[in-house]
């Protein structure tokens, strides 16, 4: 239908003993917002790192705008009208929005070296008001909310008048309104003709925004169709080459008895009045919008952050979890959310991360048992089906499907009787994704209790028995599986019912 | 994504070399050495006199590699030492010589319990909490000794120092070797140096893993104390006296040593053996300036260039390493 903007004809990448990719091409219409999907490592983030011009392809052609395009930096993609909005939020704290939108092109509000600040706002307010998003501009960004800094990176990526916009991931961090709100202004982008790629794991979102979606796969380009020629099955089928037959394998478990319960837990300024119980058995999950403190529950359980009220019991015996180590002898694991800074040691062997939690278990006055924990990891290695050459693989080179295995499996090293799970399958490709569920379906067939917290309600609904609704810090709704409704457990977290 | 193995030999080469850079540096030291002293560095005279030297810094080297592992820093290490030899040496003339090790080290041990309580408890950057101590330090070595040397050490003082095994090896190397293997094991065997490993690849997942952190970062610190006190014992027995400005500037050794040996200033990666090399690159260095007739107004120079490229290595180890894993 439109005019073709932007065009990348076979290009082939290959690193020292790595093909990232293989003839590969991507084609982009001039307003239409184009989704980019493929499992981690499909080349997705290769392709737009050459687009960006952080990468030069071995080989390939790229026309911009009808004419041959190849950039040698990301300034000079930028300058061209390319620009990109990374996941991870690249903004000085310490400077206003305003100053972090226009930051490296103050020139153009100087006259002789002096910086018109004036003139500065009155370009900003013009941005905000194009696009109908309402923000102090003399803000702090550091004071801001993660879904706040994202829309200023949205702004400043306007502000180059770019004609093509890559968003990588950008919901990965905000709740539900926040996200409708980032749909808005992405459909007004590509009314002004704009045009957006789009990454993203999350099906649901590619359906929403995307007229086109193209899918990447081990490095090739596998197809691209339009959103309304396809539905959510025939696009996993196209992203894993296979069929999933079953995403959320929901094993038959009957529940035994009562492994955890807390009762009226209360932290200041986070949450308060929390009491639930857990069988044998049961997977119970956790939802709500961002900020509704439910990982902050999760923590303050493991002791990681301290409890101001409330009572704990395992198996039926009350415990005091004032730090993670008191957690652990009490037969906890916490998976947290944040896989990154709270997760893996990136730079240290899978063995070292693997065995950390039960490495005391296997040691014999203060000395390892090193054939005890080369056995104990290589079983659970081939347990949890991991990805790797060898046991002395850096955890960073996995795969974050294989690296959140690997967490997983550092906790069930430790035997743990109640399993909580923050976000277990956070940026992790779909069919990682399915391998963590149907883990977590034989954890539970084993006779442990699992708390489930996820932003995402399909794999709630998927898999577990119960699912309970977090509102700001208090549990506001409970369904039973017979009765999950996603539009109620969404009205639960919204607190729009009665 | 596949990475084939043909393409493996010259990558693995290069990561052998940036892994033992300080095995290659002090390979390539040696050669010029031999060189320009035509021979004069391998005679037996030197060699103990240079091994004599480098097992001192060895000493604080292995002390410092575990602050660096466990994601610390010490920059007191120089002025501590002078504190502690102080100390011992003035013990050594009351008390017998058991009894003055043993409280120099116990010495140590609790002026290292100091900076790590400092830093960690309160949550300081150690950086500039062990510039503060260091100070402190050195006015207690030079108010117990009013400025002078403590002299007059007794022969069993001056044996840990100058003494030799089996007639022709140096005492204090083997204290050095034997410190290294037994810190090896307790780095690369135990629990407690898994989780000293941990805690500075990335200590927050150590928390959660359920780790002690605050207490294996302050232990670091007792640790690096114990070495600095070992280390001073060595000193004070070889030089025959203790005094107060002995240990000034080491700890810029110490980390260059430690750096080229391989642990990375970030910490969360212990190279014990590394350590070994590094001290030695530096002895070697020095020494050889020493025989070429280099003035010591030019050594200092040398030495801080050293330590410059020893991090700018350390830097492209890691950038370099980094993008393999990509």
């Amino acid at each position: 239908m439109g005019e073709k903007i932007l065009e990348m004809q076979d290009i082939c990448m290959r690193f020292p003993g790595v093909i990232a990719l293989d003839h590969a091409r991507l084609n982009l219409e001039k307003g239409e917002v184009l989704g980019l999907i493929g499992e981690n490592g499909a080349g997705k983030s290769t392709m737009m790192n050459i687009l960006l011009g952080s990468l030069k392809p071995t080989s390939g052609k790229m026309f911009f705008k009808e004419k041959e395009y190849m950039p040698k930096s990301p300034s000079d993609a930028l300058a061209a009208g390319i620009s990109m909005i990374h996941q991870e939020v690249s903004l000085v704290p310490g400077m206003t929005v305003a100053e972090n939108i226009w930051i490296g092109r103050e020139k153009l509000f100087s006259s002789g070296g002096i910086l018109n600040v004036r003139k500065r706002l009155e370009e900003t307010k013009k941005i905000m008001d194009d696009l109908d998003v309402h923000i102090d501009p003399d803000a702090l960004v550091g004071y801001q909310s993660i879904a706040t800094m994202q829309l200023v990176e949205v702004l400043r990526a306007v502000s180059y008048h770019s004609d093509v916009i890559i968003m990588d991931e950008p919901t990965s961090a905000l709740a539900d309104v926040e996200i409708h709100k980032l749909y808005n202004i992405i459909r007004k982008l590509s009314a002004r003709g704009t045009a957006v790629i789009y990454i993203s794991h999350k099906l649901e979102e590619l359906f929403e925004v995307c007229s086109r979606v193209t899918v990447f796969r081990d490095g090739k380009y596998i197809d691209t169709k339009r959103t309304e020629e396809l539905d959510q099955k025939q696009l996993i089928n196209l992203i894993v080459g296979r069929e999933l037959k079953d995403m959320y394998p929901k094993e038959d478990v009957v529940l035994g008895d009562e492994i955890f319960s807390c009762k009226n837990l209360r932290r200041e300024g986070s949450f308060s009045d929390i009491s639930f119980t857990l069988r044998r058995g049961e997977i119970l999950g956790f939802c709500g919008l961002m900020g509704a403190q439910r990982s902050e529950i999760m923590q303050s359980i493991f002791g990681l952050d301290p409890l101001d009220g409330g009572e704990i019991y395992i198996n039926k015996k009350r415990v005091h979890n004032t730090s993670p180590q008191k957690a652990i002898q009490n037969h906890l694991a916490l998976v947290t959310e944040d896989r990154l800074r709270r997760g893996g040691i990136h730079m240290l062997s899978v063995r070292i991360n693997l065995s950390l939690s039960f490495l005391k278990r296997i040691c014999r006055r203060g000395f390892v048992n090193t054939k005890a924990e080369a056995d104990a990891c290589n079983s659970m290695v081939e347990k949890m089906r991991i990805k790797l050459a060898s046991l002395s693989d850096t955890f960073g080179s996995l795969s974050g499907g294989n690296q959140q295995k690997v967490i997983i499996g550092r906790w069930m090293l430790t035997k743990p009787d109640v399993l909580i799970l923050d976000e277990p399958t956070r940026g992790v490709d779909v069919g990682a994704k399915a391998e963590i569920y149907r883990l977590i379906g034989e954890l539970a067939k084993d006779g442990k209790g699992i708390l489930m917290v996820s932003s995402e309600l399909p794999e709630l609904m998927g898999i577990c028995d119960r699912i309970l609704v977090v509102r700001e810090g208090r549990l506001a709704g409970e369904l039973e599986r017979r009765d999950f409704d996603q539009d109620l457990l969404m009205s639960y977290a919204f607190g729009v019912n009665e | 994504m596949e990475k084939d193995k043909k393409g493996g030999i010259q990558e693995k080469l290069a990561v052998f070399a940036l892994n033992n850079k300080a095995l290659l540096i002090l390979i390539v030291l040696m050669v010029i050495a031999n060189v320009i002293t035509s021979g004069l560095f391998f005679s037996y005279a030197n060699l103990s006199s240079v091994s004599r030297q480098v097992a001192v810094s060895m000493l604080l080297g292995f002390g410092f590699t575990v602050v660096l592992v466990s994601g610390g820093l010490d920059l007191s290490v120089g002025n501590m030492l002078s504190c502690v030899g102080v100390l011992y040496a003035l013990y050594s003339l009351e008390v017998p010589i058991a009894l003055a090790v043993i409280l120099a080290m116990a010495s140590g041990c609790a002026l290292g319990l100091v900076n790590g309580v400092i830093s960690i408890k309160l949550k300081l950057a150690p950086f500039i909490v062990t510039l503060a101590t260091a100070q402190i330090f050195k006015s207690i070595a030079y108010l117990l000794t009013n400025g002078k040397a403590v002299t007059g050490m007794s022969n069993a003082v001056k044996y840990i120092g100058q003494g030799l095994v089996a007639g022709t090896v140096p005492l204090s190397i083997v204290i050095a070797v034997v410190m290294c293997i037994i810190l090896a094991v307790i780095m690369y065997r135990t629990a407690y140096g898994r989780h000293v490993i941990a805690t500075g690849g990335n200590q927050e997942a150590a928390r959660v893993s359920g780790i002690n952190t605050q207490w294996i970062q302050i232990s670091a610190y007792v640790v690096m104390g114990f070495f600095v006190a070992m280390a001073s014992v060595v000193l004070t027995g070889r030089v025959a006296m203790a005094a107060p400005g002995a240990g000034e500037g080491m700890e810029m050794d110490a980390i260059a040593a430690v750096v080229i040996g391989g642990t990375p200033l970030s910490g969360g990666k212990a190279k014990v053996g590394g350590t070994i090399f590094g001290c030695l690159v530096m002895g070697v260095m020095n020494n050889l300036l020493n025989l070429a007739g280099v003035s010591s107004f030019w050594q200092w120079f040398a030495k801080g260039c050293i330590i410059i490229i020893a991090i700018i290595l350390d830097a492209q180890t890691e950038n370099f390493l980094k993008k393999r894993r990509a």
